[in-house]
This record gives C-alpha cells, sequence and structure tokens, in this order.
C-alpha cells in the first residue's frame, strides 16, 4: 500500500518516513525471530496468570517448568527437547482460552496442550483440541462433564471430578456437622456440578438443602450472599468457591462472625488461598487433592519439595504445582510407552496407564483410567490449621488419604462413552 | 482530481491485494491464516461501529450487544436449527440486527453522552441474560458444541471447517459484500444525508431532513451490519460466550476505529489490524498486554487525532 503512493506522489518526507519506519521494523520487529527448533516437542499451556485464579495457575506453571527440567535432563522425549510455551488465558475469559487455543495449535504447531483451572475454559479448550485432534491434558479443570458425558479421545484429566470431591467429604460433613447445608456455589460449570454432586449426596443421607446463592466468578464483596445464608439457619455454610473469591468468602466469613454461628467447611480447599487467608478465616473441614506434609513417606517426595521451594521462592508445594508436575511427566511417560509422539498412539498409551512413585507421591494407586481418560488420584481429608501447630507452612490436618478409586462413580456413571477414532 | 481518483484507486486495489494474497505473505512475518480471519471479523466489526460514529456522528458505546447476538444467533442456529453456515450467518444477521432496529427506535431521540450511555445501558442488559440464562447459552461457560459446516455449491463442497485457508476466502468475500453494500450506502442519497447530518445537525433539520429517522435508519443498518461481524466471528472460533456482549468489547472496537481513523472509511480496518495483532503477539510475551496498546491509544489521541489512515490523508493534502 505504502509503495504505491510513494510511487504516484514521491515527496522526500514521506521517504525519510518510510526509511526510518523500515528501520525501526528491522530492530522493533518480532516477527523475525526464529520460530522453536523444530526437532523440539513442543506443549502448549493456555492457563490462567491473571484474574482469581492467577496464583493456581502460576503454581501449576512451577511444577510444568520442573518437570520439563527434569525430562530434558534426561534426554528429553524419545531424544527430543521439551519446550513449554505459556499463554495467559485469564481466569474466567472462555473466549480468550478459545483464542489462544488457537494460536497454540496453529501458529505455534504444539504437540500437545494443557489447560485449564478453569473448568468452563478446560471445556471450551476441550471443543477446540478435540477438533484439531491434539492430546490435550486438563491439569486442575474440576468440572464432571469433561470425563463424564463430554468425554473425548483426546483429553485427559489429572485433577478430581467435582464428584469425587463431593463423595470425598459428604459423609463426613453429615456426620460431624449435620444435616441442613446451605450453598455459595460459583456460577460457572464447575459450581454448577459440584453443587448438584453435594446436593446429591446430602439427598442420600437425608439431609436437607436450604438455599444456594449463585455468585458470579471474580466477585469481591460476598456480604448479600452470607446475610442470606444466616438468615436460613442452616448447620453448616457449604462454600464451593475458590480461588481469590474463596479468600475473600472466607474473610468476610469471619468478619462477620458466622463461623461463631455455623459451621463452615466445603469440598475442595487449595492451599494458595490458605496461604492468603488471615489466621482466624481458616476454619472448617475440607479435602486437598495432594498435601506436601504426608504421614507416611514417599519417594522422591522430600527431593520435589526442594525443588520446589527452590523454584517458588522458598514456598511448598500446593496440589496445583503437583498437577501440573504430574501433566508434563505423564505427556513424557506415555511418550516413551508409545515410542511416538503421534497423538492416537500416546492416548493408548496414557489410557490406564500407572503413575511411577517418583511421579505420584502419595501413596495409594494413581492411574489415568482407560474408560474414561480420568486420574484416580487420592484425596486429602481434614481440617485447616489455623496456626500451624508450630510448623507456619503446615496449614492443614490430614486426618485421612482417600484412594481415589474409592471415591469417583462408575464409568457407566460419569455418563462417558469413550470412543477411539479409528 | 484526476491524480487524486487514480491514488485512490490504487489505494484500493493496494488494500484487496494485500487482503487477498493475505494467507501467502503473513506466515512470512510470523502470522497465520487464522490470524488473518479473525482480523476480517473484527474489523468488519469495527467498521460497522465508524459506520454510525465516523459518518452519522453517533457514539454507540454498546455495539458489542449487537455483535454478541449475532454471534449467539449463528451458534444457535448451527447447534438445533440447521447445520448450515450461510444460514447460521443469516439467523445471527437477523437477531442482532432486529433486536438493534427495535431498541435503535428508543435511542435515537438521546444525542450525544446521553446516547452514550443508553446504548451501554442496553447492551449490558443483553449481557446478563446471555449470562444468566443458562439453560440455552451456556452462561458463563459459553456456548459449546456447534461448528461451521462446509459448504455445499450443488457441483462442489467446499470444506471451510478444516481448510484454514478456504475459510480464509469464505470470510474475505462476505466481508467484501458487505463492505461493498456499506460503500454503497455512503456514496447514496442516504449517505450524504448521514454525513450532513454528523457536519451540522441543526441545518439538516432546517432543510427538511427527518433527523430522526436517517439517525434510526443509520442505527439499524450499523447493527446489522455489526451483526454479521458477530456471526461470522462465532464461525472463526466455533463459540460464542456472553463476553462478547460486553461493553467492555463496544470500547474496543470504538478504540479500533478512533486508532485507525473514524472519518476514513478503511481506518477502522487498519485500527482492527493493529489492535487484533499486536494483542496476539504481546499477549504471548506478557500478560499486561493491554498497557501497551492503551499506550498506543494515547500516543495516537494525543499526536494522531485522526487517526492512523486520517494521518497517512491529511499529510498528502498539505
Amino acid at each position: 500500500m505504502k509503495k504505491s503512493i510513494h510511487s504516484l506522489t514521491p515527496d522526500r518526507r514521506t521517504i525519510l518516513k518510510g526509511a526510518a519506519a523500515v528501520g525501526a521494523l528491522q530492530i522493533a520487529s518480532p516477527f523475525v525471530i526464529p520460530v522453536w527448533a523444530a526437532d523440539a516437542v513442543k506443549i502448549g499451556i493456555a492457563n490462567p496468570l491473571t484474574g482469581t485464579y492467577a496464583a493456581t495457575g502460576k503454581n501449576e506453571q512451577i511444577g510444568m517448568q520442573l518437570a520439563a527440567e527434569q525430562i530434558n535432563a534426561k534426554g528429553g522425549i524419545l531424544g527430543r527437547k521439551v519446550e513449554l510455551l505459556f499463554e495467559d488465558s485469564t481466569s474466567g475469559d472462555a473466549g480468550t482460552a478459545v483464542q489462544k487455543t488457537r494460536k497454540l495449535i496453529e501458529r505455534d504447531r504444539v504437540n500437545f496442550l494443557v489447560g485449564n483451572v478453569n473448568s468452563a475454559l478446560a471445556q471450551a479448550m476441550a471443543q477446540v483440541s478435540n477438533e484439531k485432534g491434539v492430546l490435550h491434558i486438563v491439569p486442575g479443570g474440576h468440572t464432571d462433564p469433561i470425563t463424564g458425558k463430554d468425554c473425548k479421545w483426546n483429553v485427559f484429566r489429572v485433577c478430581n471430578t467435582t464428584r469425587m470431591e463431593a463423595n470425598a467429604v459428604s459423609t463426613l460433613l453429615f456426620k460431624t456437622y449435620g444435616k441442613k447445608w446451605h450453598f455459595i456455589t460459583p456460577d460457572y460449570a464447575f459450581g454448577h456440578t459440584l453443587y448438584q454432586g453435594c446436593e446429591a449426596n446430602l439427598k442420600k443421607l437425608g439431609g436437607t438443602v436450604t438455599g444456594n446463592e449463585l455468585t458470579p466468578l471474580g466477585i469481591t464483596d460476598f456480604s448479600a450472599y452470607l446475610i442470606k445464608a444466616r438468615a436460613a439457619n442452616p448447620d453448616v455454610l457449604v462454600v464451593l468457591v475458590q480461588g481469590n473469591d474463596m479468600v475473600n468468602c472466607l474473610k468476610q466469613i469471619s468478619q462477620f462472625g458466622i463461623d461463631k454461628q455455623i459451621h463452615i467447611a466445603g469440598t475442595q480447599q487449595e492451599l494458595e488461598a490458605v496461604e492468603a487467608m488471615p489466621p482466624e478465616a481458616r476454619v472448617g473441614v475440607w479435602m486437598f487433592e495432594w498435601y506436601w506434609k504426608q504421614a507416611a513417606s514417599q519417594p522422591g517426595l522430600d527431593q520435589f519439595i526442594a525443588e520446589i521451594r527452590k523454584k517458588s521462592g522458598g514456598k511448598v508445594p500446593t496440589a496445583r504445582t503437583w498437577f501440573g508436575y504430574v501433566t508434563i511427566h505423564s505427556y513424557a511417560l506415555a511418550c516413551a510407552k508409545a515410542k511416538s509422539i503421534e497423538a492416537k498412539t500416546v492416548a493408548k498409551a496414557l489410557s490406564d496407564m500407572e503413575l511411577p512413585p517418583e511421579v505420584k507421591l502419595q501413596p495409594n494407586k494413581v492411574f489415568f483410567r482407560g474408560g474414561d481418560h480420568q486420574l484416580m488420584l487420592s484425596a486429602f481429608i481434614g481440617q485447616l490449621n489455623s496456626k500451624g501447630d508450630g510448623d507456619p507452612e503446615n496449614l492443614f490436618k490430614v486426618n485421612s488419604v482417600v484412594a481415589g478409586e474409592s471415591i469417583a462413580p462408575s464409568i457407566a456413571d460419569t455418563g462417558c462413552k469413550m470412543q477411539m477414532p479409528a | 482530481m484526476t491524480s487524486g481518483r487514480m491514488r485512490q484507486g490504487a489505494i484500493l486495489a493496494a488494500i484487496w491485494a494485500a487482503l487477498i494474497f493475505a494467507p501467502y505473505w503473513m506466515p512470512l512475518f510470523g502470522g497465520y491464516t487464522a490470524l488473518g480471519t479473525r482480523v476480517l471479523a473484527i474489523g468488519l466489526g469495527a467498521m460497522s461501529v465508524n459506520f454510525l460514529l465516523g459518518f452519522t456522528g453517533v457514539l454507540s458505546f454498546g455495539h458489542a450487544a449487537w455483535f454478541g447476538l449475532g454471534a449467539y444467533g449463528a451458534g444457535l442456529c448451527l447447534k438445533w436449527i440447521a447445520a448450515s453456515t450461510p444460514l447460521g450467518l443469516l439467523a445471527g444477521t437477523l437477531l442482532g440486527g432486529i433486536a438493534g432496529g427495535l431498541l435503535g427506535a428508543l435511542l435515537v431521540r438521546r444525542r450525544g453522552i446521553y446516547f452514550a450511555m443508553v446504548t451501554i445501558a442496553f447492551g449490558q442488559v443483553f449481557y446478563y441474560i446471555a449470562f444468566q440464562w443458562s439453560s440455552l447459552t451456556g452462561g458463563d461457560d459459553g456456548l459449546r458444541g456447534f461448528a461451521r459446516q462446509p459448504l455445499h455449491l450443488g457441483f462442489a463442497t467446499i470444506n471451510i471447517l478444516n481448510d484454514a485457508t478456504a475459510f480464509y476466502y469464505f470470510a474475505l468475500l462476505c466481508f467484501a459484500i458487505v463492505v461493498g453494500i456499506m460503500g454503497f450506502i455512503l456514496r447514496s442519497p442516504f449517505g450524504h444525508t448521514m454525513i450532513a447530518i454528523r457536519e451540522n445537525e441543526r441545518r439538516a433539520r432546517f432543510l427538511g431532513i427527518a433527523v430522526e429517522l436517517h439517525i434510526w435508519i443509520a442505527f439499524t443498518l450499523s447493527c446489522f451490519f455489526m451483526a454479521f461481524s458477530g456471526a461470522l466471528y462465532a464461525m472463526v472460533n466455533n463459540f460464542a460466550d456472553p463476553r462478547m456482549l460486553h461493553y467492555s468489547l463496544s470500547g474496543d472496537f470504538v478504540i479500533m476505529a478512533v486508532m485507525g481513523g473514524m472519518r476514513t472509511f478503511w481506518g477502522p480496518l487498519l485500527g482492527a489490524v493493529v489492535f487484533v495483532v499486536l494483542q496476539d503477539y504481546i499477549s504471548s510475551i506478557t500478560v499486561n498486554w493491554m498497557s501497551f496498546i492503551g499506550l498506543m491509544i494515547v500516543a495516537i489521541v494525543l499526536f494522531f487525532p485522526r487517526g492512523l489512515l486520517g494521518l497517512l490523508r491529511q499529510r498528502k493534502a498539505a
């Protein structure tokens, strides 16, 4: 376009400016940087780095980076270097996650895909990865359909399903606290299926729901919902929100003194959220999906904690760090088993693959269930430690570690009909 | 005069040549075909906003609502009614255009900041409907489970679903048709009336022009164009979500129009190219990509108030 203008009305200023622009382009143009070495195995990650799930997304990133370093130190995947490409998917904007997924697949031509912490974004990404036939591991989006009725041959999941979380704690909550439950639920895929799971379990146990407050993702003021919940006078207030929303909600619960009147509990709790809370807000019975301080010693656990401390400014690993670590190691292990990086072959190798001790870092058998591609990981059930009991980093007291298989619904109940492509 | 017309012709030819050969030259600069398709859909949206802003002088801050309605119309049609790409585009265009036209009738009595505020309010109404009506729209999770369909032309089938280049040319054809209609309207007596209203509304009224009616027609047309671009965008991603209706996206469209040059026909397309490409590239490097776009807007508004294309024109005229 510019050229045609020049040829028609040559003008010294324009030419000078054009020359300056071309010169600037040579220095500034980001596009002339050569793409990655062709022989690397590229893993594209679209995960939250901003917003309410930023802390969890960043910890998954640290876990992934550690795994990639370990794999590369041992010769990479089938002799090829592992390269991680991170994109910020935002915490709640599914459109951006779809766009980033398409960019990773179409521009960067990644071999494998990872994402997302947010269930809704994970579902949206899974549709794209399936359309493009790219193997995809969901490291931290819990909603049931991902490995349930929407399960896909190319999609695997590392974290629990919402139903597994509900099953892990429902009976305990019911026995410990009582039968009238009130819910605070994030208004998107994750919250919807987690609530359904808890409600179904509660009904089975003979309890009642006094109300369910649906809160938009990323809100900071829970007061209206909390006042309603208190007025309903339940035995337990079940908090299902996550990320910064969890921090804000529990802070406000303790400010209003609701925890003195009603038991506070929930299903999934995360160390990222607990660390960000004031001590008085650390209350209730919860489950962690992985916890660093374990009763029995596990091979490789101490080394994992030490390595993560080095990468995270001295902090202990969280379930999210572990998810990221497991995700990348799973790809490497499956590729080694399949002797290929072709999506369908690796998908077959991942099905029913058991994680070795130095990756699973927990007592029970941990494996990807072939029928729904869901990882069977243990649930760490216990109580928040408000002050840490002498160890300020130990903010959770694990009462029991339950094997994933015992809390997971059967494959028929998940609604998944897995169809591998021919 | 003739040299001016020749120059205009040359510029037009250059724009179309750049667009037609985009799948071939973009990869040389690190681009990819799907990015080009996205630029076309978003650029068409920015040109639709500018149809109203630049040529009628009315600022709508809620145009994303019609964009999003177009997207949902296309998605829902593909998902539930018929798996046909042209029908999806039509359904989206009608949904967004008719909704915009109906509400436009209520809007045209307001001017300036009041008009802009009411458009935000109406836009947010649709945003919250899309957010809350989970059973139909998928709520905050977005609408999944639809995909653009291959085109059946009777004698041949074009696979625009899996062939990115074929889809780019399909989008370019759609873009060309809509831009052609836009250009035709602007050259017609009606288009000149729009510009007369922009330049001096009171004088236009004294000349006997039904100002409200003309603004309403311009608004409605702009909504139809916007909804069409939204429907096209839904097919780029095979996805729609409530944020496509949010006023912050309306703001992005206005930014593209202002950045590119809102008194020019092609300016908003240039603005969209800059906006989308910068976002695509910088967001891979830093999560603070918006700061760079923000700095750029500040620079453009301060130093080139007529936008990037306006700057080129102005210098030529001087």
